[in-house]
C-alpha cells in the first residue's frame, strides 16, 4: 500500500500541517530543506508551558490526598487512570489523564513566603543578594527559541491586568528574552494596525523606511543597525500572526471543551500560542491563598481548573504536540496540613506536590512520598533546584552548562542540585 | 600634491614633540593617546561632517536633535571656529543640565523606583546640580552624606533611601557606580578570577553602612537613615575551609582605614535609642563614608567618573565594561585616563570642562562613516565615531523636536512662553518612552537590543503615531504647505535628520508625493519612516 499523501485529508494530516505551519517559522530553512513528517518537526521544537495556581494549590486536595486521616479534610481520593494512584476527588478529569502525568510529592521548596516562593519556584534558586536568576521561561526562550521565531518565546498570561513587558525576569539574558505579560490574554499593546493607518500607506511607509535603512546601512552597518531594522521584520511577522491571539477562529467545540470562562480562555489562547510556535507560555489561575474556607474555595477553584487542564493535556496529545511540549502544574507553595480555626491551610513549602506531562515525562510516574497525615516528606525529598534540572532534562537541555554574564559562569541551574531521573522517561 | 602633503603634516603635527606638551590644552592632549593608540591601524574616518558633528552635539550636550532653523543657520554658518562656539552656547544653555540630569538619573539610580524620593523632586535637585555646573565631588558627597531627614535636601538622600538601605546592594552599587568597581562575587569569597576584588574591599565599603537601618521602618515612604553606636562587620569566605572570621574597619579601596574613637561607656550615644526615637550616635561611621569616597587618597573616584563622562560621549568607556576597573581589564588608553583623571581633580571635578575638552577633541569629532578598506573596525580604538543608541529620553525628546511638536508647543505657549514652561510641557510626554525604552542603565551599541513591544510602540503606538498629524506650526503642518517637493524633501530631512537631502533622496520624497492619493497622509508617514529608520534611532 502506497504511503498516505498529505492530500488524503485524514485528521493525522491536518495535525501535521498545523504543527508544521507552527514550526517552520521557527527551523526556518532548514525545515523545508528536510521535509520530515510534521511529527518529527513538531518534535524538534520543544515547549514549555506552565500552569501557575497562584496563592498555594493545597496538595492535600490535589494531587496527594489523605482521606479520612486529622490533616485530610472532607474529600474523597479517587481511581485514576493508573492503577493504585489516586488523585484527589476535586480533579476527576485530570485523574483520567493520569497516565499521562507525572506527580512529585516531595517537594520542600524551604519557604512560606508568597513572593520568595514564586522566584524559588520559577528560578530554580534560592534567592541571594546581589545576583538575580532568570526565570524558567527566558531559560526556555534562550534556549529552546529560534533567532527565526514569529512570536516572542517568553509569554505569561494573566488573570486580569494589561498587557506588557516584563523586563526583570530575564535577568542577566537580556530583555529580549523578557516577558511579554498578556492581562485578561489580551494581545501585546500595538499588535493591531491602527484604524487610522490603512494597510496600503503602512506598506508605503514601511517601503520607504527599509530604504532609509539599506541606504544608511551602506556607510554606517553594524550589529546594533542590523538588531534595529530586523526588529521591523520581526514586528511584521507578529503582526501577521495576529490572529493567534483571536479566539474565535477555534472551533466552538473545542472552546467548549476547555470551558467558557476566563482560565478556560486562557488555557486554549496558551495552547494556540504552543502551536504557532511560541517556545514558552505561563498561564496563572488565581487565587488558592486560602486561610479560610479552604475547602469551599477549593471545590470551586479546582472545578475551574480540571477541566481546562485536562483539556489541555487531551488537546496536545491529539494534535502530537504532548510529545514535545512539557506541562508543569505549580504554585509558589503549598498548604498546612494542619486545618485552621477557619477551615483553612496557611502557607506550607515543606512538603507538597508538583504535577508534570508531556516533553520527556514518563505518564503515570509518582515520585517521593510524605507520611500519612502529609506532614513531612518520608521518601526521595527534593527541591525546586532539582525540579529546574528537571525541566531542562526533559526537553534535552543541559542544564549543567554554563551562561557567562560578564564572563562569569553561571550555571543554568544550580549545581547543588540534579534533575529527578525517574519521572523521566 | 598640495592634497597629498596635507595629511602627512597633520600626522606629523599630531606626533611632533613640541605639541604633546601637557601644557597643550586637554582635547589636543586626548588627541595625542588616541592618535598614538591607533597603533598598527592605518586607516580611521575623517572628521565627521558639519552635520554629523552638529546631530551628534545637539544629542550628547543637550539630549535632542537641532530644528531645521538651527541646522540651516549651522551649515551656512563659514566662520572656523563654529564647532567650539556651538559646544559652548549647547554647554551654557538650559538643556546642558536637562541631559546631564539624565545621564546622572539612570547612572545614579539604574531605572530603580521612586518610592521615598519622588522622581520630580529628585530631577529638580539633578537639574539645579547641573545647572549650577556643581562640581562633581561635592555632588557625590551631598549623595553619600545625606540621611533624608531635612525635606529640602531629602532628594540626595535617594541612591541610599530608594535602594531600601539593603546592605549589599548599596555596598555593591557604591563599588560599581562611584568606584567603576564591580565587587559583587567578593561578597562571598575573594574574586575568583580577577585579583584585585578582594573580600576585605567589600566589607570596608559595608563597614562605613553597617551600623544604619532605616527609622522608623524600611517601608515607610518617610524613612530616614538612623545609625547606631556599635557593631562590627564579619565575613568569612565560602572558599575557606578553616572557616575564619575576619573582619574591617571602614575602609575604601588602598586607602587607610578609618579609625574610631573609643567610645566612653555610658556616652555612646548623643540622642540613646528608645521606642519611637531615632538615636544619635556620639561617633558615626556612616558621616565618614561621603569624605572617604571622595577623598584624593581614593584614586577610583575620580577615574571612574572621568571613564562614565567618557562613555557617554564617546560610546565605550576606556574601561569597558565602566563598571569592571581592575587589573586583568586594563584601559584601552590607560595613559589618557591616568591624564584625563588628573586634570579633572585639578579642575576641581568640573564635569562641564570635562565635557567640553572631550567634545572639543578630534576623537570625539570623528566621523562614524566606516572609511572604505576598515573591514573589521576594532571596538577599543576610536577609529570610527561609534555609534550610541538614544536613551530613553534622548527618543522622547529628539521625536518631539522632529516632527515639530516641539516648535508647535512653543507656539502655543505664545510670546510669554518660559522656557521652563516648555520643558514642563515636553517632560510629561516622555513617561511612556521611559516605560518602553529605559530598562536598566542605558544601552551601549554592545549591548544594544530592540525587543518586539519597542518596535510596535514606534510602528502604531499612540506616543509616536501622534506626534505625526499636521498640527499649528508642527512639521507635518508646515511640509503640507510646501508646493516644491524639493523644498518639501529641505525640510523634512533638515527637522529629522539634521542633514540635507542627497539628490537621490529628493527625488524619492518627489515620487512619494507624486504617488499619493491624499498629500497630507502621505507626507505624515513620511515623517513616520524617518523617525523609524536606524539614522533616527542613533547617534551616529
Amino acid at each position: 500500500m502506497p504511503a498516505c499523501t498529505y492530500a488524503c485529508g485524514t485528521a493525522d494530516h491536518t495535525v501535521s500541517r498545523r504543527a508544521f505551519l507552527g514550526s517552520t517559522a521557527a527551523l526556518g530553512l532548514a525545515g523545508f530543506a528536510n521535509p520530515a513528517s510534521a511529527k518529527d518537526l513538531a518534535k524538534q521544537q520543544k515547549r514549555v508551558i506552565v500552569v501557575f495556581l497562584e496563592g498555594g494549590l493545597s496538595q492535600l486536595e490535589s494531587w496527594d490526598p489523605k482521606p479520612n486521616t486529622d490533616t485530610g479534610g472532607p474529600f474523597k481520593a479517587i481511581q485514576t487512570s493508573v492503577p493504585g494512584t489516586r488523585y484527589c476527588e476535586l480533579l476527576p478529569l485530570s485523574a483520567k489523564n493520569a497516565h499521562r502525568l507525572g506527580i512529585v510529592r516531595s517537594l520542600n521548596s524551604q519557604t512560606d513566603d508568597h513572593g520568595v516562593g514564586h522566584t524559588v519556584m520559577l528560578t530554580g534558586r534560592k534567592p541571594e543578594a546581589g545576583i538575580t536568576y532568570p526565570h524558567l521561561g527566558a531559560v526556555s526562550a534562550r534556549m529552546l527559541g529560534s533567532q527565526e521565531a514569529a512570536l516572542p518565546g517568553h509569554i505569561r498570561i494573566l488573570p486580569k491586568g494589561g498587557s506588557g513587558f516584563n523586563g526583570a525576569d530575564a535577568a542577566f539574558l537580556g530583555p529580549k528574552f523578557s516577558s511579554v505579560g498578556l492581562g485578561d490574554g489580551k494581545p501585546p499593546a500595538d499588535l493591531f494596525r491602527p484604524a487610522n493607518l490603512p494597510a496600503a500607506d503602512d506598506e508605503v511607509r514601511e517601503a520607504f523606511r527599509k530604504k532609509l535603512d539599506e541606504r544608511f546601512a551602506k556607510s554606517r552597518k553594524s550589529a546594533a543597525t542590523d538588531a534595529y531594522t530586523e526588529s521591523f521584520v520581526q514586528a511584521e511577522r507578529v503582526v501577521k500572526k495576529a490572529e493567534v491571539f483571536d479566539l474565535d477562529k477555534e472551533p466552538s467545540k473545542i472552546a467548549d471543551k476547555y470551558g467558557r470562562h476566563d482560565f478556560g480562555r486562557h488555557m486554549l489562547l496558551a495552547r494556540r500560542l504552543l502551536e504557532a510556535g511560541v517556545t514558552y507560555v505561563k498561564v496563572s489561575h488565581s487565587n488558592y491563598d486560602t486561610h479560610h474556607e479552604n475547602f469551599d474555595f477549593h471545590i470551586e477553584q479546582l472545578a475551574e481548573f480540571d477541566r481546562p487542564f485536562a483539556a489541555l493535556i487531551e488537546d496536545l496529545a491529539d494534535r502530537g504536540m504532548l510529545e514535545s511540549t512539557l506541562v508543569v502544574v505549580m504554585s509558589e507553595m503549598g498548604r498546612t496540613p494542619r486545618i485552621n480555626d477557619r477551615y483553612g491551610r496557611d502557607h506550607w513549602g515543606k512538603c507538597w506536590s508538583v504535577a508534570l506531562a508531556g516533553a520527556g515525562v514518563r505518564g503515570g510516574a509518582v515520585v517521593g512520598k510524605t507520611n500519612a497525615t502529609g506532614t513531612a516528606v518520608t521518601d526521595r525529598e527534593v527541591w525546586s533546584g532539582h525540579l529546574f534540572h528537571t525541566y531542562m532534562k526533559a526537553v534535552g537541555v543541559d542544564s549543567t552548562k554554563n551562561f557567562y554574564p560578564n564572563e562569569r559562569p553561571v550555571p543554568i541551574a544550580d549545581p547543588k542540585a540534579a534533575a529527578i531521573d525517574e519521572i523521566l522517561v | 600634491m598640495v592634497s597629498a602633503f596635507r595629511p602627512l603634516a597633520a600626522v606629523l603635527l599630531l606626533t611632533s614633540p613640541a605639541l604633546s606638551r601637557a601644557a597643550d590644552p586637554t582635547h589636543a592632549r586626548i588627541d595625542s593617546h588616541v592618535t598614538k593608540g591607533f597603533g598598527e591601524h592605518k586607516t580611521h574616518a575623517g572628521p565627521a561632517s558639519d552635520d554629523e558633528f552638529l546631530r551628534r552635539a545637539y544629542l550628547d550636550l543637550v539630549g535632542t536633535v537641532p530644528t531645521a532653523q538651527q541646522v540651516n543657520e549651522f551649515l551656512a554658518d563659514s566662520s572656523k571656529d563654529k564647532r567650539a562656539k556651538l559646544i559652548d552656547a549647547l554647554l551654557a544653555s538650559p538643556g546642558y543640565a536637562r541631559r546631564m540630569a539624565w545621564f546622572f538619573d539612570v547612572t545614579l539610580m539604574e531605572r530603580g523606583k521612586d518610592a521615598k524620593v519622588p522622581r520630580a523632586a529628585w530631577e529638580a535637585y539633578l537639574n539645579a546640580t547641573f545647572a549650577a555646573n556643581k562640581p562633581y565631588d561635592e555632588f557625590a558627597r551631598e549623595l553619600l552624606s545625606n540621611d533624608g531627614s531635612d525635606p529640602k535636601t531629602r532628594p540626595a538622600a535617594k541612591f541610599f533611601l530608594d535602594r531600601d538601605l539593603e546592605p549589599h546592594l548599596v555596598t555593591k552599587d557604591i563599588g560599581r557606580v562611584f568606584l567603576g568597581r564591580n565587587l559583587q562575587c567578593a561578597q562571598c569569597h575573594d574574586h575568583p578570577t580577577i585579583d584585585d576584588y578582594k573580600q576585605a574591599e567589600y566589607y570596608g565599603i559595608q563597614a562605613f553602612l553597617n551600623r544604619t537601618f532605616l527609622f522608623p521602618n524600611a517601608s515607610a515612604p518617610t524613612a530616614v537613615i538612623a545609625e547606631k553606636a556599635e557593631g562590627d562587620v564579619s565575613f568569612m569566605s565560602v572558599f575557606d575551609k578553616a572557616k575564619k572570621l575576619n573582619s574591617t574597619a571602614p575602609k575604601i579601596a588602598n586607602a587607610k582605614a578609618i579609625e574610631e574613637p573609643k567610645a566612653e561607656k555610658g556616652k555612646e550615644y548623643k540622642v540613646p535609642p528608645a521606642k519611637d526615637v531615632k538615636p544619635v550616635p556620639a561617633y558615626s561611621r556612616f558621616a565618614q563614608l561621603a569624605n572617604a569616597v571622595t577623598s584624593p587618597e581614593n584614586k577610583h573616584f575620580a577615574r571612574n567618573a572621568v571613564n562614565r563622562v567618557w562613555a557617554m560621549l564617546m560610546g565605550r568607556g576606556l574601561v569597558h565594561p565602566v563598571d569592571t576597573d581592575h587589573g586583568n581589564n586594563p584601559a584601552s588608553h590607560p595613559e589618557l585616563l591616568e591624564e584625563l583623571t588628573r586634570e579633572f581633580v585639578a579642575h576641581k571635578y568640573d564635569l562641564k570642562w570635562l565635557v567640553r575638552e572631550i567634545a572639543l577633541s578630534d576623537a570625539y569629532q570623528r566621523s562614524s562613516v566606516v572609511p572604505a578598506g576598515l573591514d573589521d573596525v576594532p571596538a577599543d580604538r576610536y577609529l570610527v565615531a561609534v555609534l550610541k543608541p538614544l536613551t530613553a529620553e534622548q527618543l522622547a525628546y529628539a521625536a518631539m523636536q522632529a516632527t515639530g511638536h516641539t516648535d508647535a508647543e512653543r507656539a502655543a505657549l505664545g510670546a510669554k512662553g518660559t522656557e521652563q514652561q516648555l520643558d514642563a510641557r515636553l517632560a510629561a510626554r516622555i513617561g511612556p518612552f521611559r516605560s518602553m525604552f529605559g530598562r536598566g542603565a542605558d544601552q551601549t551599541a554592545d549591548d544594544f537590543s530592540a525587543t518586539l513591544d519597542q518596535t510596535l510602540f514606534v510602528k502604531f503606538g499612540g506616543p509616536v503615531r501622534g506626534l505625526l498629524p499636521p498640527r499649528a506650526g508642527n512639521l507635518a503642518d508646515r511640509l503640507g504647505k510646501l508646493t516644491n517637493p524639493d523644498a518639501v524633501a529641505d525640510e523634512l530631512f533638515a527637522s529629522v535628520y539634521a542633514r540635507r537631502p542627497t539628490a537621490q533622496e529628493r527625488q524619492d520624497v518627489a515620487d512619494a508625493l507624486k504617488g499619493a492619493k491624499d498629500r497630507q497622509t502621505a507626507i505624515n508617514e513620511l515623517i513616520w519612516a524617518l523617525v523609524a529608520s536606524a539614522e533616527f534611532r542613533f547617534n551616529h
